[in-house]
């Protein structure tokens, strides 16, 4: 009779056997059974059509992307034995997927997760403000991103300030350290929020592609621009922010809709339009005045304020046209017309000795008459006096009504 | 960055939106003249504060973690 060995023994055998005689294995399988301990270790099986095997991956080895059942995968480990359940197993120390890079599958992950609670819908998304005049940007500040958002406000509208949030865009800790800048900026407060850097590897970018920077995007208060490499570079920020710039330069151009340039021709415009209109209000006022006088004056005068009212109908058709380089000679031309306005300012002739009858405190018009014995006053350049009306006659008939 | 600088920016967009108004206003006419000469006057001032401080103004960045960005600009 063979002598008998103990389970034990005979266990540390099969241990010696397997550990040392396959130890480390890369095995290709199906994963199932799958569980996350709440302690942090991962214990599955994999399988293939005709066999399985049990796995365990310690909490201490770190995986990118989340196991799940049905997922093909690579294993890579050392054949080990576990005693108390005489099994045997493989102790993992990475997982890849297999076809597809770890990246990639944990990018799909997220996007499915993100979609299902709704952050990239298009409803939950803000206008970007038109007139920004704090713009918030989270970006490298060594990186061409930087120089080109700055370069690009500046040269469209320098009249802003902008609120620079230096950050980590790829590494360890970068995509916490952008979700922190993020609140950082909305603490300190800004229009509207650039974040971005320049175009990269998938790993490069891998930081906007974070659960914790979507999370920080969607918690902003302040309308974000995301602006994450080159055009064809998607990632989950692009998805969840406001809206998505192609470049770092698209970014700093789509929150400064209006220019300088745009803004001066506005006003221009607005200048032009106010001095037109009053220039013909003038006009009406200056033949009231001009029946107390002679024609010869009243003729000259007329003929400047129809001179004046002229260019400035010149002025606006060519701003009409919205000839951008005329913008400065425009605005010269208008400020000319403007000191030529303010000569004619109704109560401009009353310094060169002419009067103007109120009564009760309005200006008489070429159609009010005066009214025998009635109290009116008569406005000078430096004194006004209440009269008493003696007599009156027509002079001339009113030719304007 | 001063108060006063501070504040113009705050309103550079209301100013030019009451300069848009008064150009509505003065364009739409049928005011007493002496409501045209005020909105006029309200708006030729608001055009010029508008327009110097937009070609006035330069290029202000804050950094947040401190220092400057000179090497970036």
């Amino acid at each position: 009779m063979e002598e008998a060995v103990s389970v034990s023994d005979l266990t540390k055998a099969i241990r010696l056997l397997l550990e040392e005689g396959i130890g480390d294995v890369v095995v290709e399988g199906e994963i199932t059974n799958y569980k996350h301990h709440s302690s942090g270790h991962r214990y599955f099986t994999l399988k293939d059509e005709d066999a399985s095997i049990q796995c365990v991956m310690w909490k201490s080895r770190n995986i990118n992307f989340i196991p799940e059942d049905g997922m093909r995968v690579l294993i890579f480990g050392r054949l080990s034995v576990y005693p108390p359940q005489g099994r045997y197993q493989i102790d993992c120390t990475t997982m890849r997927p297999f076809g597809l890079g770890d990246l990639h599958v944990a990018l799909e992950q997220l996007k499915k997760k993100l979609l299902a609670l709704g952050w990239f819908d298009e409803a939950r998304k803000r206008p970007l403000p038109t007139l920004p005049m704090r713009i918030g940007v989270i970006t490298s500040p060594t990186g061409a991103a930087l120089h080109d958002i700055i370069s690009t406000i500046r040269r469209r509208l320098p009249v802003v300030e902008i609120v620079f949030r230096p950050a980590l865009v790829q590494g360890d800790g970068s995509a916490e350290d952008i979700a922190k800048a993020i609140a950082e900026v909305n603490r300190v407060g800004a229009d509207v929020l650039i974040v971005g850097r320049g175009g990269g590897s998938i790993e490069d970018l891998w930081s906007f592609n974070t659960e914790i920077v979507a999370e920080a995007i969607v918690m902003s208060d302040i309308p974000v621009v995301s602006a994450v490499g080159h055009e064809t570079d998607w990632t989950i920020a692009d998805g969840v922010a406001d809206r998505r710039a192609a470049t770092p330069t698209a970014a700093a151009e789509m929150v400064t809709p209006f220019t300088t340039e745009s803004l001066l021709q506005t006003i221009a415009h607005h200048e032009a339009l106010m001095l037109q209109r009053m220039s013909t209000r003038v006009a009406r006022v200056q033949e009231i005045v001009t029946e107390f006088r002679d024609g010869t004056t009243a003729r000259r005068l007329t003929e400047r304020v129809h001179l004046r009212a002229q260019r400035v109908d010149e002025l606006t058709s060519r701003m009409a046209r919205g000839a951008v380089q005329h913008v400065a000679m425009l605005r010269r031309q208008v400020e000319h017309v403007a000191a030529l306005c303010a000569t004619l300012h109704p109560l401009a002739p009353l310094r060169r000795g002419y009067a103007i009858v109120e009564r009760n405190g309005h200006i008489l018009s070429t159609t009010d008459k005066l009214i025998q014995g009635e109290s009116v006053q008569v406005r000078r350049h430096n004194e006004i006096a209440t009269v008493t009306v003696n007599t009156r006659e027509d002079t001339r008939a009113n030719l304007n009504e | 960055m001063s108060k006063s600088k501070e504040s113009a920016v705050q309103t550079l967009e209301d100013q030019l939106r009451r300069l848009q108004e008064i150009a509505s206003l003065l364009d739409a006419g049928d005011l007493p003249l002496e409501e045209q000469l005020r909105l006029y006057e309200e708006g030729i001032t608001l055009a010029n504060t508008c327009r110097d401080y937009l070609t006035s103004a330069e290029l202000r960045i804050q950094n947040l973690a401190g220092g400057n960005v000179s090497s970036a600009t």
